[in-house]
């Protein structure tokens, strides 16, 4: 292209226009090259035929600005948020009527999904390697925690969603949230931050950490090193309760517990005060029909103990009387009387029973005894 | 004594008076162990009112 240059003198002077369109078509000669960088200020309004964003180095902070035909960029679906890290495919362009400088993109690809997989997959092993993972350093929940810490964005969903599941399955909980990023770069120093914060402060027995669904990237934070760490080694038992049923952020492998959705958190954390109650209620009057079958129990033993008493008396003037009879009958048996009825008699004199002759002198009285009666006689002589 | 403590113990008194094991003092001793151990976890919910704060300051301070 011919840029036009006016002549003082010696002195060649182009006008703005003229340097802007000359340094715009020298540019348009230079390749189409790939730049990486990560999106910043992404600027994109439906009345706008262009996307706008700044490239930005991370390494050293360098700004690029970037524009996108805004169809285009839609086409692509790729929902970019700042810190995201691009490959712009693009060549240098002036923006003529403001002597800007920036990167024409002609195509835009997220960096990295395949890196940040492997690197993902390396982190995973490394930490399992580790023993982070294990099943045995998984804590028991405390059935009813004082207090819940709960780490989410100030984003209202997931916070929202996770407080109205605790609190209606357990109305009295107290939450203590705790509002932080949940996304991009700054995530991962901020959560570890809010745990350390909720886990200094009274009576929080468990912490909920809350994120709802994202893409992949957006869930990346709650799989970086730092904050896996700081959720296997907190204090307080962590649940993890990022993300959606598919996803498996590495925050989910280190927490002691996982949930898929607020109302699955909100199980594993408090419990069903309804059946709590109901069952306090149950244990209350098991303890007390228990004591009345121990009372009941002791009184009819007693009752028992109270008639065996009665009878006692009774059975031991039965048996005294038994004892009388038996000893009546070895009397019998034993008594003269029996000998008697045979014939034999029984001589007394004064001293006693007469066994010999000798015994008594001639004239003496004696008493003689039959078995029937009996008579006095006087002896006529002793042999 | 922490609500699970006290409902955990209540629970094994319920069980051991079920069996009809122990004896006439020591059931009265249980039920009144057990009484008072549901007294601590009625209360225990009973005080607990419902309070969502936010650790806001701290929170802010936390971001870098």
């Amino acid at each position: 292209m011919k840029v036009e240059a006016i002549d003082y003198g010696d002195r060649r002077v182009f006008s703005v226009g003229a340097f802007n369109r000359g340094i715009a078509s020298w540019l348009s000669r230079l390749p189409t090259v790939w730049v990486e960088g990560e999106v910043t200020e992404l600027r994109r309004q439906a009345r706008w035929a262009s996307v706008f964003f700044t490239l930005k180095d991370p390494a050293d902070g360098a700004c690029l600005g970037v524009s996108m035909p805004r169809g285009q960029f839609d086409g692509l679906r790729l929902d970019l948020a700042d810190g995201d890290r691009v490959h712009v495919y693009g060549r240098p362009e002036l923006f003529e009527p403001k002597g800007e400088f920036r990167l024409r993109a002609l195509s835009l690809e997220r960096f990295g999904l395949g890196e940040h997989l492997a690197a993902l997959e390396r982190l995973k092993q490394k930490l399992a390697a580790e023993g982070l993972f294990a099943p045995e350093r998984k804590r028991p929940l405390p059935l009813l925690p004082k207090r819940i810490g709960l780490v989410t964005g100030n984003d209202a969903a997931a916070k929202r969603d996770v407080i109205t599941a605790l609190t209606t399955r357990f109305p009295p909980a107290r939450v203590l949230v705790a509002e932080t990023y949940v996304q991009g770069p700054r995530a991962p120093g901020a959560i570890v931050e809010t745990l350390g914060a909720l886990c200094r402060e009274p009576d929080v027995e468990v912490i909920v950490v809350a994120r709802g669904g994202g893409s992949f990237e957006d869930l990346l934070p709650f799989s970086d090193e730092r904050l896996v760490r700081a959720i296997a080694n907190c204090p307080v038992p962590v649940v993890s309760a990022v993300g959606h049923e598919q996803d498996t952020p590495l925050c989910d492998l280190a927490a002691d517990a996982r949930a898929s959705t607020p109302s699955v958190a909100a199980r594993l954390v408090v419990p069903d005060l309804a059946e709590l109650v109901q069952r306090l209620d149950r244990a209350r009057s098991s303890l007390e029909r228990g004591t009345r079958r121990a009372l009941d129990r002791e009184r009819q033993r007693l009752d028992r103990t109270h008639e065996r008493l009665g009878r006692a008396p009774r059975l031991l003037l039965e048996r005294r009387r038994g004892r009388l009879d038996q000893a009546a009958a070895r009397l019998t048996a034993l008594s003269p009387r029996a000998t008697l009825e045979r014939g034999y008699a029984i001589v007394r004199r004064a001293g006693g029973i007469v066994r010999s002759g000798n015994a008594v002198t001639s004239g003496e009285a004696v008493d003689v005894e039959l078995a029937e009666g009996g008579f006095g006689a006087r002896v006529e002589e002793t042999r | 004594m922490t609500f699970e403590e006290a409902q955990k113990e209540l629970e094994e008194i319920v069980r051991r008076l079920e069996t009809g094991e122990a004896p006439l003092d020591e059931a009265l001793k249980l039920w009144q162990r057990g009484e008072e151990l549901y007294r601590l976890c009625k209360e225990q919910l009973d005080s607990a009112e419902g309070k969502i704060e936010e650790l806001a300051g701290r929170a802010e301070a936390a971001k870098p």
